[in-house]
């Protein structure tokens, strides 16, 4: 009997009518590393509480067959007992915290305290997991001081400190920079190597595909597969199933370069592999790059900065002597977790006053105007949707903003409908939007800023919980925007996504500005990069490997250069 | 994350005192002086609170509290001296006002009263940290459930403030204004109060999943970081003061059955 066995598991959660799991069965190995994959509302983080019996026993509904970890029924042994066996990590790491503990320490602690769990032990587990995590120094903080990538892995940590033999993450890194994403994977492979079964629920397909032994493909509820990364990720079917396969695949597909049993490459290491032979033309087409950043002349700029300084605690500058001028093109912010992106951005918007220097829109000085007098000019999209929600239906919330600002209720409505349609939620005017999933209602938020049609929209980490389909909403607001000459200013932790959609990139370190150019120029700066704990497009990473370095980023791109695509 | 708790760790010798020790201070500094029913008795208690408080260096965080209950105190002052019922003696007058012996004597033992409590109730709750209280609570088996709702207040309320300026800034983003007249305020109320309200109601799902998966609702014996050092003060107060009480008692009762 293997480790874990799911067998002709079905659930359906009380009051609905769809089954959110439709007979899955598949077994898995002590010690695998196993992807789940799957748009939103494929049932991957509700398939990840049955894992650890919440399950049916914490959320009731009807199930079905049977989920067996070690010999143990998850849907009856209680989850007390299960989460030594089962450690779960999910999402947001804000709601992982228990809340009653006042430093990073003592709140890894919690679970082994409850499970009685003797105290030297307790010390050392603890010590261990803050290490191999890289928090050790923030032990005696207070854990909700922390950034989002900071608090989720302390959340990692307090799982990790409970000595699982699976550990099942929901989209653990969705929150976190690059490089603490690679970071995560890493450890999380260790953990894996270690003896550990790992189940993780990711959207990083591309990561997955680096470290899973096996992936689960889950559609609408169903098993659509469950096999080796190579084999589930050559599926023709992915896109139809809203996923989009690597970077790498995608090029070698185009290119027909497939393994014998008609695989194709998944990760760069593969791709390389077949490709040794491939594209001259690339290596030419590496000259073809921009010479130096087109800085915007003053009359063109929209956003004047100069000399910015800013503090949230006198004596510990969050921004120094900041000095950028943003045009109409749309612009990506990047770096790590608190560099100081959403600072700059709220100083953009009037929601924090500088401390020095000025800020200068369309030739006036912000600090001179009220945020409700500049909301009709910039729009800001919130990261956590769930902070400006309020309305019962889906189109009153987007029309709030636009009747706030003076619009008439007719031009309101249109403007609603239009950013909508934009979004992708045409037709879903008369929901209530506590009744959409997470990533719809980011995506009324986007429209609800959207519809006030501002000159300028700020976009705070975007891409943050939505699958391919969202992620591609994303992309289709961004041009539609730039296409009617509205400045894009974006967050964003998805260098892929940059590379993509943005022309100008800014990386952001300790306060500064440590690069300004297009994409790519900046991804070509290595030493930037590393100061700024960012990783280049995997794209971009294959080129290295390929040895023409730095000719291009995105898999588009690569198929242009090369002559196999017209553009 | 500003913290509501009134505890600073001054790394005094009172912070250092068992939390039960504070406890059985405030019992004392209460009962003694009911039981002795003198107002001298009062009087003692405050000065010991007081040197207490100097002690631990923590007199000038006091200030907002006797001034917060200054107020109260004056009224109470005020009104048992001019209208006590039992007034006929008079003390002193001011102008019309004429002040009465009875009313004054009984104002002043209500006033020490609840100064008396306050002093002895800030020894605890400005030299203890709120989870430390918990801790030695749970570890005599008081239910960790209780625990965890006492010690969660503390750590939630400054997060939720977060969460509510977070709310504050999304909305006046959409053009809502927040400042002004009661009206505009009034309007505000509800798309600021609503999402508070619904994104707890979310969180507050999620953290009892989240507890659930941390063994929260395990029936084992908990363990703890670290056994309290045990405090040479300790045991010599406790004795103290439980020797004190016993002595009052004793003496109420004595000279109860002398007078009789």
């Amino acid at each position: 009997m293997s480790f874990i066995e799911v067998e002709h598991l079905k659930y359906r959660y009380p009051h609905t009518e769809r089954l959110a799991l439709d007979d899955l069965s598949f077994s898995v190995e002590k010690g695998e590393f196993i992807g789940i994959i799957g748009e939103n509302g494929a049932g991957k983080s509700t398939l990840s509480q049955a894992f650890t019996g919440l399950v049916p026993q914490f959320y009731k509904g009807a199930y079905g067959g049977r989920v067996t970890v070690d010999g143990l029924e998850a849907g009856k042994t209680p989850v007390s007992a299960l989460c030594q066996k089962v450690g779960l990590v999910f999402q947001n790491p804000f709601n992982q915290l228990s809340g009653a503990r006042d430093n990073v320490y003592e709140e890894v602690i919690f679970g082994m305290q409850n499970l009685g769990v003797e105290r030297e032990e307790m010390k050392r587990r603890a010590r261990e997991a803050l290490e191999l995590l890289d928090i050790w120094q923030f032990r005696d903080r207070n854990p909700f001081d922390l950034s989002g990538g900071q608090m989720q892995r302390v959340a990692i940590a307090s799982v990790l400190v409970m000595r699982p033999e699976v550990i099942v993450l929901d989209e653990p890194t969705s929150q976190l920079d690059p490089k603490g994403s690679e970071e995560v994977f890493a450890a999380v492979d260790s953990l894996a190597r270690s003896g550990i079964t790992i189940l993780m629920v990711e959207q990083k397909i591309e990561k997955l595909a680096a470290y899973c032994d096996r992936i689960l493909l889950l559609h609408r509820g169903r098993q659509v597969a469950f096999d080796s990364p190579r084999r589930v990720l050559s599926r023709g079917d992915l896109e139809e199933m809203g996923i989009r396969p690597p970077a790498c695949t995608r090029i070698c597909r185009e290119l027909g370069k497939s393994f014998p049993d008609g695989t194709w490459p998944v990760t760069e290491e593969e791709a390389a592999e077949l490709m040794r032979d491939l594209p001259k033309p690339l290596r030419a087409g590496g000259g073809e790059k921009e010479e130096g950043v087109r800085k915007p002349s003053p009359e063109e700029a929209l956003f004047q900065i100069r000399q910015l300084g800013f503090s949230y605690t006198e004596g510990v500058p969050v921004l120094e002597g900041l000095n950028l001028d943003l045009d109409g093109r749309p612009t990506a912010v990047i770096g790590q977790n608190g560099a100081g992106k959403t600072t700059l951005v709220k100083l953009l918007k009037g929601l924090l006053r500088p401390v020095s220097g000025t800020i200068s829109f369309c030739g006036e000085d912000t600090s001179q105007k009220t945020v409700a007098m500049l909301a009709g000019k910039i729009g800001y999209v919130f990261q956590n949707p769930d902070d400006q929600i309020f309305k019962y239906n889906v189109l009153d919330e987007v029309m709030f903003g636009p009747l706030n600002i003076g619009m008439s209720p007719e031009k309101a409505e249109a403007e609603a409908k239009r950013a909508l349609e934009t979004v992708g939620l045409a037709g879903r005017e008369g929901e209530n939007p506590y009744d959409l999933e997470l990533n719809e209602r980011k995506m009324v938020a986007i429209a609800s800023v959207l519809a006030m049609d501002t000159d300028v929209v700020i976009l705070d980490e975007p891409t943050i919980a939505q699958d391919y389909r969202g992620r591609s909403a994303i992309a289709g607001v961004i041009r539609d925007l730039k296409s009617r000459g509205k400045l894009v200013l974006a967050i964003l932790h998805d260098m892929d996504f940059v590379a993509e959609c943005f022309e100008r990139v800014i990386v952001m370190a300790h306060g500064r500005i440590l690069a300004d150019g297009d994409a790519g120029s900046v991804f070509s700066m290595d030493e930037v990069l590393e100061e700024a704990r960012l990783q280049k497009p995997f794209v971009a990473r294959l080129c290295e490997r390929l040895g023409c370095a730095g000719s291009c980023l995105t898999a588009e791109e690569f198929l242009r250069k090369s002559g196999y695509r017209e553009s | 994350m500003k913290s509501i708790s009134l505890y600073v760790d001054n790394k005094t010798w009172l912070t250092g005192v068992h939390p039960f020790t504070k406890l059985l201070y405030i019992a004392a500094a209460i009962s003694i002086p009911l039981i002795a029913g003198k107002l001298w008795a009062f009087g003692c208690c405050i000065a010991v609170s007081l040197c207490a408080l100097a002690a631990g260096k923590i007199l000038k965080r006091t200030v907002p509290l006797i001034a917060f209950s200054f107020t109260i105190l004056l009224t109470i002052f005020l009104i048992h001296g001019l209208f006590h019922q039992g007034n006929t003696n008079v003390l002193f007058s001011v102008g019309p006002l004429r002040f009465y012996r009875e009313g004054v004597l009984y104002a002043c033992r209500i006033g020490l009263n609840i100064l008396n409590m306050l002093l002895s109730f800030a020894i605890l709750v400005l030299s203890t940290r709120p989870s430390e209280l918990v801790e030695e609570l749970e570890k005599r088996g008081f239910s960790p459930r209780f625990g965890y709702i006492i010690n969660s207040v503390f750590q939630i309320i400054p997060q939720m403030m977060g969460t509510m300026s977070t709310i504050t800034d999304a909305q006046r983003s959409r053009g809502m204004e927040t400042e002004g007249s009661l009206w505009t305020r009034a309007k505000a109320f509800l798309p600021l109060i609503s999402p508070v309200v619904m994104s707890s109601l979310i969180n507050t799902r999620e953290r009892a999943v989240a507890l659930e998966v941390r063994g929260f609702g395990s029936k084992r014996k908990r363990t703890y970081l670290a056994d309290r050092p045990a405090h040479r003060g300790d045991r010599a107060i406790t004795i103290c003061l439980l020797l004190l009480m016993a002595a009052v008692v004793g003496w109420r009762i004595g000279t109860c059955l002398l007078s009789k």
